[in-house]
């Protein structure tokens, strides 16, 4: 419950802006109850109170939100003096990004990339895949001119080869989904044996290539799209 | 006496609070009985007011609702209609809507249009302030007191500038804007839909001219909008256009003469084909009677069918079709995923319409309530939640639009994605390009596209005072954030100093505080006028209910209770306070009344005793046979 996750969450090393307890609670503090800004340095994950792990649990993230919305939304801070609206504001803000970022895996994992220090890795082929878009580049240079043209059975040619790279390059997709995942477990299980910034490191490296690629292949596969 | 009356949550008691449909067409405004949410009627039952507003400048007088819709026909220089398409826009977004409309627009309107009536020049948030202010008085005089107030209502895809537009309409007129709420999700509220743990509710809104339909996902008492899409110009006088045309061919057919360029033939027409619109809602044909004058033939008689109705307006109702698909798409959902599914606007009263929406979505949509008021019985449900600080409902909203700040190229970097949740945020770093750099400008947008021709501008400011250091040192921390009603407020801060900078925002479009300053000042002279006009109308009203009383009186009871002397003296009293209700001066009225009361003093005083022994008599009857 999102209850018991507010008060097992880390200390907060913030004093409560307005009855000046000294480590009041995250988002609430424990003596007055009145809502904290967010404490400075807070990243998505802490402040759902989760650890860095990439395999979580979207249904319980999700009732995690809607309980923290009902704690911090504007509309109940209508009265509220003017710093606890500003509160309310800055913490549903954060709440709702961070949700926008973790319930889906992809976002999540490039969040966790930025917070461990990655800048976000250009688009790149995967090497298995050079020829492969040299080809579907050229069909695509096909297609264009031969709807210009108004040649129809080259068109068709064009557009059917194109259908069935789609297909493959969907194929593709699922596979670097899957060796995500992979990822994803080695990473949560590491992380629960106090890893070394050397273990992460080839972890989070195979984690940003592989989000490249699968960039990469995502815009091929809407340039197609597009196109068709 | 308690001077101040506390609630339980400790917020002071701040008056009535009231829920606005702000329309294109009409307008209404609702509030939360004991027995739940109800629209506010007039004195004839009627609850819409159509968002028109007339004035005339050589006699300074403003009109507001049906009595400016009267003037629309006869002087339709002088009436603003349809205001809405013009909220948070510059004349340059709406070139198509203007060649719309027979308004004249003033010089200048590039950022704010300004319809230009007479010498003076109005703005769309001044036009729809007087439809609220409208809506307010009516709440006002319903209450008995002053309401302050208001949660209104904007399409789900209105963007930043139109729901800045529409909040400073509500402080012009006066109003607290506690929350702007998106009509879709108002309406899905006025059906308790909130009430169900999960459901994805389709909202099918057909006005008087504009299509919006929007996919909405609640979860445990929390609503999201998944995806909105419609036509802006498709709507119920659409169809009533196509019914005109179709009885213009056809007296055109029979006398050689097109009669749409007489006013007075155009009207009757209209109002025509619109009763035989609502009629085909209730039956299956209906009969066109028009009198159009001798010069156009006499006249004019047809019998429509339900099935002829159906397919002079069948397009029409086809192309809402797509939109509707369009935002399933977005949404990714298959039609029978949607557990819900609303109907909102008059225009969906009409049987094609429900068989239509029934197809597509394989569900029998929601017509129990009435659909004109659904959104205003919405709002008017939020706002009491908003007021009493319920926690048992929970509007989350998101933002139509993506938002974006310019980058090197005109190129738009996102940097908040359209659908996201509200309140929303984003940070960017910003630095200088060259050495000893003090400023950066920083230009906000919103929209889809990738570049910044095709976006929207919202805001250009500069980040002044930026120490001078060597170019790319400087950090400054730029905070976009989006509230809870969808509206932008930005701040800056300096990483390295932690220093606050002031940005000053201005709009590309919209208005000023400034601007809206002086319109507040501005609009205290109409606020006089209405002061006249209120005071007029409750001497009316009060003035009707001495007048039958004491004619009741003089009827019935006077005989033998007073002389011929005093009756006469009444009557005369009577007379006279009729011929001052018939013009309008409230204060001789209101003279009147208290002579008509002074005359009838003793008649009354008698009737009271009369009635007081009958009382009394019978009390002692009641007593004895208790006894």
């Amino acid at each position: 419950m999102a209850e018991a996750a507010i008060n097992t969450g880390r200390a907060s090393q913030s004093e409560c802006l307005y009855c000046r307890t000294q480590s009041a609670g995250p988002h609430f503090c424990s003596e007055c109850g009145k809502i904290q800004p967010v404490v400075a340095g807070s990243d998505y994950f802490s402040f759902f109170h989760l650890p860095r792990r990439l395999c979580i649990d979207e249904s319980e993230l999700e009732k995690s939100f809607y309980a923290l919305s009902r704690q911090f939304h504007p509309d109940y801070f209508m009265s509220a003096s003017a710093e606890e609206r500003q509160a309310s504001i800055e913490c549903s803000s954060m709440l709702n990004d961070a949700y926008r970022t973790l319930r889906n895996p992809v976002a999540r994992a490039k969040y966790l990339l930025t917070l461990e220090g990655y800048k976000e890795a250009e688009k790149k082929a995967p090497p298995d895949l050079l020829e492969e878009v040299f080809e579907l580049n050229m069909q695509i240079e096909e297609l264009r001119a031969a709807k210009k043209t108004g040649d129809e059975d080259e068109a068709a040619e064009a557009r059917s080869s194109l259908e069935e790279a789609l297909i493959d390059l969907h194929k593709k997709l699922q596979g670097i989904d899957e060796r995500l995942f992979a990822l994803f477990e080695d990473w949560d299980s590491i992380l629960g044996r106090d890893a070394t910034a050397d273990g992460k490191k080839p972890l989070l490296d195979r984690m940003s290539e592989l989000l490249s690629h699968r960039s990469y292949i995502r815009n091929l596969v809407r340039d197609i799209k597009e196109e068709l | 006496m308690p001077v101040i009356e506390l609630s339980m949550s400790g917020r002071p008691k701040s008056g009535r609070v009231v829920g606005i449909d702000l329309g294109t067409t009409n307008s209404l405004v609702a509030y939360m009985s004991d027995n739940g949410a109800e629209v506010i009627r007039d004195a004839s039952g009627n609850g819409l007011v159509p968002s028109i507003v007339y004035y005339d400048h050589e006699q300074d007088r403003l009109l507001v609702g049906e009595e400016a819709r009267d003037r629309l026909i006869t002087e339709p220089r002088k009436a603003i209609y349809s205001v809405k398409r013009f909220m948070g826009k510059g004349s340059a977004d709406v070139q198509e809507d203007l060649s719309l409309v027979p308004f004249q627009i003033a010089p200048g309107s590039e950022q704010v249009i300004g319809f230009q009536m007479g010498d003076r020049v109005f703005t769309p948030p001044e036009i729809s302030a007087f439809i609220l202010r409208d809506l307010k008085r009516r709440a006002s005089q319903f209450f008995g007191e002053e309401v302050s107030q208001a949660v209104i209502t904007v399409p789900a895809y209105f963007n930043d500038a139109q729901r800045q537009a529409t909040k400073d309409a509500g402080h012009l007129a006066g109003l607290e804007v506690l929350r702007i709420v998106n009509e879709p999700t108002a309406a899905s509220l006025a059906y308790g839909i909130d009430k169900r743990d999960e459901a994805i509710v389709a909202v099918y809104d057909l006005g008087g001219g504009t299509f919006d339909i929007s996919i909405l996902k609640l979860k445990e008492g929390i609503f999201e909008v998944l995806s909105t899409n419609g036509d802006t110009h498709l709507g119920g006088d659409d169809l009533d256009n196509e019914l005109i045309t179709l009885v213009l061919d056809e007296i055109e057919r029979s006398t050689g003469r097109r009669p749409d360029h007489d006013p007075g033939a155009f009207q009757a027409i209209r109002k025509a084909v619109i009763r035989a619109k609502h009629e085909l809602s209730e039956s299956q044909s209906t009969t066109i009677e028009i009198d159009l004058g001798a010069q156009h033939g006499g006249q004019y008689q047809r019998e429509l069918t339900l099935v002829e109705f159906d397919r002079v307006v069948g397009n029409l109702v086809e192309r809402t079709l797509g939109p509707c698909k369009k935002a399933l798409k977005d949404a990714d959902l298959d039609p029978e995923q949607i557990d819900e599914v609303i109907m909102v606007g008059g225009s969906t009263r009409i049987p094609l319409v429900r068989r239509k929406v029934k197809e597509l979505f394989k569900r029998e949509p929601h017509v129990e309530l009435n659909p004109d008021e659904v959104v205003a019985i919405g709002a008017a449900i939020q706002a009491d939640v908003l007021a009493g600080g319920r926690r048992d409902l929970l509007l989350l909203d998101v933002t139509p639009l993506s938002l974006g700040i310019e980058t090197m190229g005109g190129v738009i970097a996102k940097i908040i994605n359209r659908n996201s949740t509200i309140p929303a945020s984003a940070s960017e770093m910003f630095t200088t390009w060259v050495d000893n750099q003090t400023g950066i400008d920083v230009h906000v947008v919103q929209g889809e596209r990738e570049m910044v021709s095709d976006c929207r501008s919202l805001a250009k400011f500069t980040l002044k005072g930026i120490p001078p250091q060597p170019a790319g040192l400087p950090r400054i921390e730029v905070r976009f954030l989006i509230d809870a009603n969808g509206i932008l407020t930005v701040s800056a801060r300096d990483q390295r100093t932690g220093q606050e900078h002031s940005i000053e925002v201005k709009p590309s479009y919209g208005l000023t505080d400034e601007q809206i300053e002086k319109m507040l000042i501005d609009s205290f002279e109409f606020a006089e006028e209405d002061v006249r006009r209120r005071q007029l109308v409750e001497a009316r009203n009060e003035a009707e209910t001495v007048m039958r009383a004491a004619a009741k009186a003089l009827e019935e009871r006077a005989q033998g209770l007073i002389d011929e002397g005093e009756r006469t003296a009444i009557r005369q009293a009577l007379d006279d306070l009729r011929q001052a209700v018939a013009g309008d001066d409230y204060q001789l009225i209101r003279e009147r009344i208290k002579a008509l009361d002074d005359a009838s003093q003793h008649l009354a005083e008698i009737i009271m005793d009369g009635a007081l022994v009958a009382a009394l008599k019978d009390r002692k009857a009641s007593e004895v046979a208790e006894g």
